[in-house]
């Protein structure tokens, strides 16, 4: 308990000594022309990606081709790849006024109030500057958007989300592609009575389940209702609110993820469907590498197919309108920007896409190709070639969109909703009182 | 009584321990209990709102109460599992000519396995999907009809956690019972099993109050332990499904560190001080009710 306490009051001391600062330390977020000198140094990412992952090999290596002509420059990469422990770090360092040159964040609550605050350079500003915003997929740059339009975050990659499934599994129950999203729990139910799983998913790391919170209202009154929603304006108990919370019991109902979902992780889920076990399974294009190249199990391998967002008839969104993200985004402190960190950037994400698109990756900008790798299925090429056809109207996900709190309960009375825990009217009390309660912090 | 000059040396050595734990542990407390009066998201201004978290906390807050019943579920659980298994084990051991070194380091060899391995052992022992090994032993033993995913079911889920945190420092309290245990003069249990004692006379009026001191600390040390559970729970759930296996350490760890509301975590972390201390007394005190009874 001793330990624990220590850490709350550490936390505490730090954002003691901070409150008399709080408000200071931030530099002109305006400014993204900085004048002066080069002065090569070391400079920090805090970065929450896969340590050997292409964005950070190929930041590191332009690094040290920057670092070439600039004597005593170097970029020192600190990652935590597990999401709520980088939070929390990142969270510390704000708090004490600490955050390094670069840092990653989505565009949450949190990182809007470090915006206010000034302490982000304004990037859409910066990439003017840089002349490389035009290069930029406007969609990968609405993902790290605030609500207010505003833009403080630099893309290094561009998802987007499919439903993969086993045509065999599917065929052997004698169901066909859902056509609509109240497809999903019949199809699930006579997979369920042909013995197969219909769904896998990683219900340890809990977003997984709240992106399927957020496929109906997106469908039914589009990207909109989250943006309410977060603020108290719409409620679960609306027409749209209840489509959705009604549809996830029923997905519950209709058994339609593993048994014990919600204590199984990333690789449990992913194996659950490479190995023919489970029909669907709701992933980004950033598991390409594992389902649509020959390190695929060769018995499911010709089997596997993708579809996206089931639409329906009357939807307010259209079937090419689906989650897509440009994932973390990395923001520039407004404090330590100088002309060398400016320097370093334009440096680096000029040279970055075609580089990353050399990866077999999908790059947040479209003047690179995306190389195919020599090991890919057809399905990698298709799966590319959709970022091409893509609406301009995105499904975010939830987990970025809403105050911390009321993400955390929704993540948690979602598990207990899809597993018949709580009753729809329960889910939706409990969380409309915990929006009521938390926005008005957030969205003030 | 020390001459006054050895008690002068005395208060010097024992200066610099008594700062540091000043410094480590009694500064950080009273500066949750400054922070709880404030509302403080990490970057905001600091707003005052005097004692708004603890009216919320205790009336308002039904997570908070649910975590506050879990720890003490958990706790309970803990405690059975350490000390009366602990106790079970070093008494048989006393009893035992051959092995004993080897049951002992056996036993106390999940106290020094990593917690994250711990954690991780145990979500595949639990695991319905791919089966796990407890629910492949029920299948065994005929009770197929048990099997469940430990840690998704709300029923089981506490329990599930519980059991590993007791399992890992069962053995660490056994060996300090059991050095207890062998302090026991045998002259004075052969007296009594001479005047025709029964092994649970023997245990209960000559071993007990004999390792009595030994059983307040322990049971002190299991219990504060046992408040502060958090690792494994938040390892292996992450307090879920729901807040089913929600712990006050971990929803405050929530509190200040997701929902960076470092005020109103501050509360919490007061009332988990409060919490020890109040359960640290009862502990004295009933041991005490029950020597003078």
């Amino acid at each position: 308990m001793k330990k624990l306490l220590r850490t709350a009051a550490l936390a505490a001391a730090v954002a003691l000594s901070l409150a008399a600062c709080s408000g200071g330390g931030a530099g002109n977020p305006s400014n993204v022309s900085p004048t002066g000198e080069i002065k090569p140094r070391e400079i920090s990412w805090l970065l929450s990606r896969p340590a050997d992952g292409a964005v950070i090999n190929i930041m590191k290596k332009l690094a040290s081709d920057y670092a070439k002509d600039h004597s005593g420059f170097a970029l020192n990469l600190i990652t935590t790849p597990d999401r709520p422990s980088y939070i929390q770090k990142l969270e510390t360092l704000a708090a004490a006024n600490k955050l390094p040159e670069l840092f990653d964040t989505d565009a949450t609550p949190f990182a809007q109030q470090l915006a206010k605050q000034g302490k982000m350079v304004d990037v859409e500003k910066l990439l003017k500057n840089l002349g490389v915003y035009d290069s930029y997929r406007p969609n990968a740059l609405n993902y790290q958007r605030f609500d207010d339009g505003s833009l403080h975050m630099i893309p290094f990659q561009f998802e987007l989300e499919y439903f993969w499934f086993n045509k065999a599994l599917l065929k052997q129950a004698g169901v066909a592609v859902p056509k609509s999203l109240d497809d999903i729990p019949a199809m699930c139910t006579a997979l369920r009575a042909a013995g197969i799983t219909p769904l896998a998913i990683d219900g340890q790391d809990q977003w997984p389940l709240e992106r399927y919170v957020a496929y109906q209202p997106f469908r039914d009154a589009g990207p909109a209702f989250v943006q309410k929603l977060k603020k108290g304006e719409a409620k679960f108990s609306d027409a749209t609110g209840q489509k959705t919370v009604n549809w996830m019991s029923r997905l519950g109902e209709a058994k339609c993820f593993q048994d014990g979902f919600s204590s199984q992780g990333y690789s449990d889920a992913q194996n659950l469907f490479t190995s023919g076990k489970a029909a669907m399974y709701n992933i980004g294009t950033w598991e390409l590498q594992s389902l649509a190249t020959d390190k695929l199990n060769p018995a499911v391998r010709e089997n596997i197919d993708y579809f996206t967002l089931p639409a329906g008839s009357g939807a307010a969104t259209a079937a090419n309108e689906y989650v897509a993200t440009s994932g973390i985004g990395m923001a520039v402190n407004s404090k330590t920007f100088d002309p060398l960190v400016s320097d370093f950037l334009k440096f680096a994400l000029e040279k970055y896409p075609s580089q990353y698109a050399a990866t077999g990756a999908l790059s947040p900008t479209t003047n690179v190709k995306t190389a195919i790798p020599a090991n890919a299925t057809p399905l990698y090429k298709k799966a590319i070639d959709q970022a091409e056809d893509l609406g301009s109207k995105l499904a975010m996900p939830w987990d970025t969109q809403l105050d911390p709190t009321t993400n955390t309960r929704l993540q948690q009375e979602l598990v207990l909703l899809v597993q018949g825990n709580v009753k729809p009217a329960e889910f939706t009390s409990t969380l409309d009182a915990t929006i009521a309660q938390n926005a008005p912090k957030f969205f003030k | 009584m020390l001459p006054n000059r050895s008690r002068l040396s005395v208060l010097i050595f024992l200066l610099p321990p008594l700062l540091l734990y000043g410094a480590a542990v009694l500064f950080p407390i009273m500066q949750s209990l400054f922070l709880s009066f404030f509302s403080w998201n990490g970057i905001s201004d600091m707003e005052f709102v005097g004692l708004q978290n603890y009216v919320h906390m205790l009336t308002g807050d039904a997570v908070f109460w649910r975590a506050f019943l879990n720890a003490l579920g958990y706790l309970a659980i803990c405690l059975v599992l350490q000390l009366g298994g602990a106790l079970f084990v070093a008494s048989l051991l006393t009893s035992l000519r051959r092995g004993a070194e080897l049951i002992k380091t056996l036993y106390l060899l999940p106290a020094v396995i990593s917690t994250v391995a711990i954690a991780f052992l145990f979500v595949r022992i639990y695991s319905i999907d791919p089966v796990g090994l407890l629910n492949q032993v029920l299948n065994w033993v005929g009770l197929g009809n048990l099997e469940r995913p430990w840690l998704s079911d709300v029923n089981t889920v506490l329990a599930a956690v519980s059991a590993p945190e007791g399992w890992r420092f069962t053995g660490l309290y056994m060996l300090i019972i059991y050095a207890a245990l062998l302090a026991v003069p045998q002259e004075l249990e052969e007296a009594a099993r001479l005047d025709g004692a029964s092994r649970w006379q023997i245990f209960t009026k000559i071993r007990f109050p004999y390792i009595k001191p030994v059983w307040i600390t322990t049971t002190i040390m299991a219990t504060t332990y046992g408040l502060r559970g958090f690792d494994i729970p938040y390892l292996m759930t992450n307090g879920g499904p729901g807040q089913s296996s929600e712990l006050l350490t971990t929803y405050m760890y929530k509190t200040a560190f997701t929902s960076t509301d470092f005020g109103y975590a501050s509360t919490m972390s007061v009332f988990i001080v409060i919490e020890c201390l109040v359960a640290v007394g009862l502990i004295i005190l009933m041991l005490k009710r029950k020597a003078d009874a």
